[in-house]
């Protein structure tokens, strides 16, 4: 039985005792899949696994916080649902997970990037390691690899670090560490280069917050910084500066939280690449505390405990 | 209408060089993975194949503009008296938007009537609008997520125009569709389009025919209003829904708005933004109460409003421009067609109250 | 002298008989040095292109049901200041403030010369938008009525930003003011009916307006009575002009509050119950109502009760409001947009709303 065979089985046989599992189906074109909220038997008929299932879905775990909710998750997915239950913001009980082995989720920057402009792509098919498309009845195709998301390229939890359910068997780690090359180069470059390089990305930001509310452990909902007036940190006025204080308050508030799903660069419709902010911060908090979030679901979050004497932060003696 | 002309691809950007010693010139450019509207400038590559990501809306409606500007002062005669002086800021930029899609241009037509109200004007937009053309770009292959056909416009649709460009052969043919973008086609660049003028009208009668049957929304209106109290089935719709402001923005009719005061100590601006009603704050009372409490009910208003309270108050007029941008930008792919359609043929459970 | 005078002694210092005639704040001289700018040049016609275009488009379909405009709407004075550009305020001065309980206080605002005043026009319940600049804009409710033009007179509650920086200020300071916005009361087909008041707490504001216009068009108007409840002495607003009310035998004015309170000698409960025992008739008669949403929603089933028809109740509703002018997109109801369509309905209009109040 395949794996998306077996999934639904799982799914379907669990459903009757939950409010709702949350999946993937084709979306409006046959390259966007979109999030399923099965209910009724026949909605998990339309469920689908393939590279294109790019959401992260414990996004709307919080949300449904009083819910008996099943969600499906790829590894990086899963760190978001072991990060939000060891902060308490959902209970871990009343989630059922669903794991399956990730191969890696497609970029769809990317695949622009290889095919082309897609917005006229009348069907797409994964044959092995090959995405083809047919756009306006011209058919292109590029390798998967090719297309694959950064995240996954360097992905070392390809299977739901935490599930209830599992579908198909484990597949192996595409690699064993992640060296953070893409940080120490981008901090290799002069400080003139590196802060050109965001007033130039940032400048063309909607302020539209995809990338907030994409983000699963982006909590604060309704009280953010983005719109408060009390504390007033940034205005509403369309300026680089405004734009970029928010990325920097949103990645530093994810510091230790941040489960690398990319959910935010990839929701951009600007396509502004943010996601080498979290990344800096991850760097950084796995230096100092040895922690990355949601993948141990009982490590204690460095920012959410105190030690007298930090390992590896010299606070006297400098 | 002055004579239609033919605008060779070779001379496309002496001619933009040209208009643009005389007005600023914002055409289609790539930055990063996007394609927005930006000063044209020599040697800039101008993304005339696509849909832009962005819409050029905020040309005549910035993302933020100043409404004035306010300075306290102290009345030196009497120091214990401090006045307030207040500093309107209207400054539009003569500007040609080029290369614009016709969804994009017919935005401003939906805004219009809503900016150029009977009572109340809104002075700041009807500036930018009076100082801005447009040059359209029809469009002779469509996305899979425009329907532009099914809201009142079309792919060669020349509403809120002023020039129109049809793509054929080598170039574009030029029209005129306004007085004020008749001058812009003065130039020694463009030759006579002759025959090229039929052919391009011939592309441009194609064009819908390629996007498929329209979808008829007129009974959206009523329709929505009807399943208006049916809670599931906008909590149905709405699940996947993260209640960012994408599709808000970067919608060419999407025309609600912020006004916040911002500044420290005694001066600063009085500023309008774009606002989203997709978020809480939108309707959230200083009270605590929220009429849209749910992104459920905030969804509802954002498609109500396009498609039945816009259409009742403005002659059947729908508050869309079909550009799709809101479907193929949103992070999880609602499709507000899909939407629309299902509320029109939902089937609303009896009643059992009232 | 009644209970109810030596209560609002306790609770409304400032409050004097007729502080509009004192000048005690000080002179309002030059007060606003305001709006130096030439006026903005495009704001008469929308650009021909687009003109010409929407004539030239055929509607995409075709139009059932006219939208019916606010039935209720009197004559609706327009400010041309507003006209010209409706997000620039005039410069108002306070000339007096009134700490008319613990949070709500009273702003009598002058706007420019006393010309200035007397050519001010507004229409009994339309709303103006009151600035703090640096903290931004709110609208209430102009209580003071159309016949006084001395000043303006607003009652803020404090509940928000803007609200408690409205709060902090006092005789002297400038606010602006955008005002008035939209349609006030249907004072016209009122003529000749008696009418029924019932405010409960801050919701006295806007019956105030037209309570005083009444008074003072008193033959135009049939019986007057006054039902006014708050949740204690305290939360009384207006004490300071209880008396006169309660004085006056053209009108009938019952207080009440939610429970016994040493000294009060009004009546005691809660609105809904204390109008049943008026026993007001709804023949020929309008009953206007404005106070918190539970006390509307249980004043609606007394009315009712009575024999009120929907099209006999009028009440204002609140939203949260940017512009004021129908054009930021967030305080609508369906088709209706509060700001210029209301904040004044009858029942029987929000009825046909869509439920989303």
């Amino acid at each position: 039985m395949n794996v998306l065979s077996q999934l639904k089985e799982q799914i379907a046989a669990t459903l009757p005792n939950l409010d709702l599992v949350i999946g993937w189906e084709r979306g409006f074109d046959p390259l966007h899949h979109t999030p399923l909220f099965m209910r009724r038997p026949e909605d998990v008929e339309r469920l689908v696994i393939d590279a294109l299932c790019v959401h992260n879905l414990a996004v709307y775990l919080p949300g449904l916080k009083n819910k008996k909710v099943g969600v499906a998750v790829k590894g990086c997915d899963s760190r978001a649902v072991n990060q939000l239950a060891r902060e308490g913001l959902i209970k871990r009980e009343n989630v059922v997970v669903f794991g399956f082995p990730c191969d890696g989720a497609a970029d769809l920057t990317k695949v622009r990037r290889q095919l082309g402009d897609i917005s006229g792509v009348q069907s797409a098919a994964l044959e092995g390691d090959l995405l083809r498309v047919v756009v306006d009845g011209k058919e292109r195709e590029t390798p998967l690899k090719d297309v694959l998301a950064d995240k996954c390229l360097r992905c070392r939890y390809p299977n739901a670090l935490t599930h209830d359910h599992f579908a198909g068997e484990p597949r192996e780690a595409r690699v064993q560490t992640d060296d953070y090359k893409d940080v120490v180069d981008f901090e290799a470059l002069p400080l003139e280069a590196r802060f050109a390089h965001w007033q130039q990305e940032m400048q063309r930001c909607i302020r539209c917050y995809a990338c907030r509310n994409a983000c699963p452990m982006c909590v604060c909902r309704d009280h953010c910084v983005a719109q408060s007036r009390d504390p007033h940190w940034v205005t509403q006025e369309d300026e680089t500066r405004e734009k970029w204080m928010f990325q920097i308050i949103h990645a530093m508030h994810l510091a230790g939280r941040c489960v690398e799903c990319g959910e935010c660069q990839r929701a951009c419709p600007v396509d502004i690449p943010i996601l080498a902010l979290k990344r800096k911060l991850n760097k950084e908090i796995r230096e100092l505390f040895d922690f990355e979030a949601g993948v141990d679901p009982q490590a204690v979050p460095p920012l959410l405990s105190f030690q007298v004497e930090e390992k590896n932060i010299n606070e006297r003696g400098w | 209408m002055a004579e239609a002309k033919y605008l060779h691809h070779d001379k496309l950007s002496a001619w933009l060089e040209e208009v643009a010693g005389k007005m600023r010139v914002l055409a289609p450019v790539r930055q990063g993975d996007a394609v927005v509207f930006a000063p044209y400038a020599s040697g800039v590559q101008v993304e005339m194949d696509k849909q832009a990501t962005t819409p050029p809306k905020g040309v005549v409606f910035p993302a933020s503009e100043e409404l004035l500007r306010y300075d306290y002062q102290k009345n030196p005669e009497q120091p214990g008296q401090v006045d307030v002086e207040l500093l309107p800021v209207i400054q539009p930029e003569p500007t040609l938007v080029f290369g614009c899609r016709s969804c994009d241009a017919r935005g401003f037509v939906i805004f219009d009537r809503v900016y150029a109200g009977q009572t109340y004007k809104d002075p700041y937009y009807l500036a930018r609008r009076e100082a801005t053309l447009f040059a359209v770009i029809a469009c002779l292959r469509h996305d899979i997520t425009c329907f532009c056909h099914s809201v009142g416009g079309g792919p060669g649709d020349a509403q809120g125009a002023d020039l129109l460009l049809t793509p054929i052969e080598d170039g574009y043919v030029v029209e005129a569709v306004s007085e004020r973008g008749a001058p812009l086609l003065d130039s020694p660049l463009l030759e006579p389009a002759r025959d090229k003028v039929e052919q391009a009208q011939t592309l441009r009668d194609k064009a819908p025919r390629n996007m498929g049957n329209p979808t008829d929304f007129a009974p959206a209106r009523d329709k929505l209003m009807a399943v208006f109290d049916d809670m599931d089935f906008w909590e149905d719709v709405s699940a996947k829904c993260i209640s960012c402001g994408a599709c808000t923005y970067l919608c060419p009719t999407c025309y609600c708005f912020n006004i916040t005061d911002e500044g420290a100590g005694l001066s600063g601006r009085r500023v309008r933004s774009w606002d989203n009603c997709m978020s809480s704050q939108f309707t959230f009372e200083a009270s605590g109460h929220n009429p849209r409490p749910t992104k459920a009910h905030r969804l509802k208003n954002r498609v109500g409003h396009k498609f039945s309270y816009y259409p009742a108050l403005h002659d059947g007029l729908i508050s869309c421009c079909g550009c799709g941008r809101c479907i193929k930008s949103c992070p999880v792919s609602v499709d507000i067609r899909e939407i629309v359609v299902r509320a029109m043929g939902h089937a609303l459970p009896a009643k059992d109250k009232d | 002298m009644t209970p109810a005078s030596t209560k609002k002694n306790a609770t409304a210092p400032a409050a004097k008989k007729n502080p509009a005639k004192k000048t005690g704040s000080k002179p309002a001289k030059s007060t606003a040095k305001a709006q130096k700018t030439a006026e903005p040049r495009a704001a008469k016609k929308t650009s021909k292109a687009s003109a010409k275009d929407s004539a030239k488009k055929t509607a995409a379909q075709a139009i059932p049901k006219s939208s019916a405009k606010t039935p209720v709407a009197a004559a609706r004075p327009i400010n041309p200041h507003l006209a010209a550009n409706p997000y620039l305020p005039e410069i108002g001065t306070i000339i007096e403030t009134i700490q008319e309980t613990h949070n709500i206080k009273t702003f009598r605002i002058k706007l420019g010369s006393d010309e200035r005043m007397q050519n001010f026009a507004f229409s009994p319940g339309q709303v103006g938008q009151l600035s703090v600049f640096g903290a931004g804009e709110a609208t209430f409710v102009i209580n003071s009525p159309p016949t006084r033009k001395d000043y303006l007179q607003f009652s803020v509650m404090r509940v928000g930003e803007v609200t408690a920086r409205l709060h902090t200020l006092s005789a002297g300071d400038r606010v602006g003011v955008r005002a008035p916005l939209g349609n006030g009361f249907p004072i016209e087909s009122m003529q000749g009916k008696d009418i029924v008041f019932i405010g409960g707490g801050i919701g006295m504001a806007p019956l105030r307006t037209l309570l005083l216009y009444m008074l003072d068009n008193r033959d135009d108007y049939g019986k007057i009575r006054v039902l006014y409840g708050a949740r204690s002495p305290q939360d009384m607003a207006f004490s300071y002009e209880l008396p006169e009310w309660l004085e006056r035998t053209d009108m009938e004015t019952v207080l009440t509050i939610d429970r016994e309170a040493e000294g009060w000698e009004h009546q005691v409960g809660l609105i809904p119950n204390v109008l049943l025992e008026m026993t007001p008739t709804p023949d020929n008669a309008v009953a206007v109502t404005c106070g918190p949403p539970i006390m509307i929603k249980f004043t609606l089933q007394a009315l009712k009760k009575l024999g009120f028809q929907d099209d006999q109740i009028i009440t204002t509703l609140e939203k949260r409001m940017k512009c004021g002018v129908g054009l930021c997109g967030r305080c609508n109801i369906g088709t209706k947009y509060v700001c210029v369509d209301g904040p004044v309905f009858t029942y029987a209009q929000l009825r046909e709303l869509p439920n989303e109040l």
